[in-house]
């Protein structure tokens, strides 16, 4: 009996614990109004073939999509619509593997369309990425009201893109620390194809020196993405994700990387420190290198949108 | 007895590492801001003990492209005596850090990258102090 009372008191002071901890943190990470389970029961307990610490960094290194996004409206290429994945097809998305990778896609397209300013559209790209994050037990990263109201109100793009950038951010720390390691590898594949997707549709229209520059040099994390997925290819979905990521990897064969090297330089402009690196980047990718990795990315990320 | 008092004690540093979160999201917002023309990619948050013999350090990877122009600004936290250097690094090469020679600080770090590959962002606190702060990795709008 005195035991009961006990664990009734426990109960009560970690449900407490728990609201006390939802309220005391900031507007992107309230807690969801879904019951919330301990998130080890979904951690993959299987032992990892690197170190989470490892993965961590593999994972923290892959570029942001926003990068290449910027790169694409650098170069005057106007915005189109008809890249982006359809977000009709959300019901269809029904595992976490599923959810996960298309989550990145998405997430991908939210920086695409923030990019452009695209605000319109961000409502429905953000609807799918919510109901995408809940199933997935991690929508509390994401302010939807806020988001909404920047988009609708088309005020204040630079925070709108800070939230939705920063808020990617602490919902991929918050996975990784809480042992779901493997839909943070999802996500990231996800967002990692989907730019890729756009930058090659891109070049296969006006092959731009900077973009096929940037296409090819993602050479350097191809490793890194099969890497951080084999460690979970005992998950017959995993297997298949690396076998599609080889492919791509594959393409990449005929693609030359050199370096020059030159002693950096530096000065102080305006109180801020500018570093000007003299090393020189040359890379050797032929046309036809260039269209075989176009159709590989292509057909990789159909596949990932109609799972 | 006993058990209650060490519920409380627990839901009390629950709290307050809670509560330590919600400051340094609230620094990173806050830091975010300061950025001016650029627009923000990452954030590294670090809070380091004081040592006066091997002063602590934070190491965090970020692979950098070519023809981009980074910046990396950084922001103390209040109630804390460190002030931060951060050191931009490639390999063991040191590439700029925000501490000139006279020991004062730059504002910011501008790094225009020519060369894509993984760079390193290492954060320490000058003379070993204790401190709390954040990194604001971001590119600059050209």
């Amino acid at each position: 009996m005195r035991r009961r009372w006990y664990n009734l008191v426990f109960i009560g002071f970690a449900s407490a614990a728990l609201f006390l901890s939802a309220c005391s943190g900031n507007s992107n990470k309230k807690i969801s109004d879904d019951i919330e389970i301990p998130e080890e029961i979904f951690g993959d307990d299987k032992p990892l073939l690197i170190s989470q610490e490892a993965m961590e960094d593999i994972i923290d290194n892959i570029s942001s999509p926003v990068e290449m996004a910027a790169l694409l409206k650098s170069t005057g290429v106007p915005f189109s619509q008809k890249l982006l994945a359809s977000t009709n097809r959300i019901d269809k998305l029904n595992t976490n593997f599923k959810q996960a990778l298309n989550l990145g896609v998405y997430g991908c397209d939210l920086g695409y369309l923030n990019m452009y300013e695209k605000t319109g559209s961000v409502i429905n790209n953000m609807t799918a990425i919510k109901s995408l994050a809940n199933e997935l037990r991690i929508g509390q990263f994401f302010d939807f009201n806020t988001i909404k109201r920047l988009a609708t109100n088309n005020e204040n793009l630079d925070s709108l893109m800070y939230i939705s950038v920063s808020s990617f951010n602490n919902m991929d720390e918050y996975l990784r620390q809480a042992n779901r390691g493997n839909i943070s590898s999802l996500i990231v594949t996800g967002m990692w194809v989907e730019g890729m997707y756009l930058a090659t549709q891109v070049a296969k229209g006006a092959p731009e020196k900077e973009v096929v520059e940037r296409i090819a040099d993602q050479k350097l994390v191809l490793n890194d993405l099969i890497l951080i997925l084999k460690n979970y290819k005992s998950d017959a979905n995993f297997a298949d994700l690396v076998k599609e990521i080889e492919r791509i990897k594959k393409a990449y064969d005929g693609v030359r990387i050199t370096y020059e090297m030159g002693e950096p330089e530096a000065k102080e402009v305006d109180g801020m420190l500018i570093i000007v690196q003299n090393d020189k980047q040359h890379i050797d990718i032929s046309d036809e290198t260039l269209a075989n990795i176009i159709t590989v990315i292509e057909d990789v990320r159909n596949n990932i949108i109609s799972l | 007895m006993k058990h209650i008092i060490k519920i409380i004690l627990a839901l009390f540093i629950g709290f307050q590492v809670n509560q330590a979160v919600a400051q340094s999201d609230e620094l990173v917002n806050v830091c975010a801001l300061g950025i001016g023309n650029a627009t923000y990619l990452k954030d590294y948050k670090v809070k380091l003990s004081a040592s006066s013999v091997s002063p602590p350090s934070a190491k965090f990877n970020v692979i950098m492209n070519k023809g981009t122009m980074y910046k990396i600004t950084v922001c103390n936290a209040e109630g804390y005596a460190g002030e931060a250097v951060v050191q931009l690094m490639e390999n063991a090469t040191l590439l700029g850090t925000n501490l000139k020679p006279d020991g004062t600080f730059v504002t910011a770090i501008g790094f225009q990258c020519q060369k894509t590959g993984m760079y390193s962002i290492n954060l320490s606190f000058k003379d070993g102090k204790e401190g709390a702060a954040v990194a604001i990795l971001s590119y600059v709008n050209m």
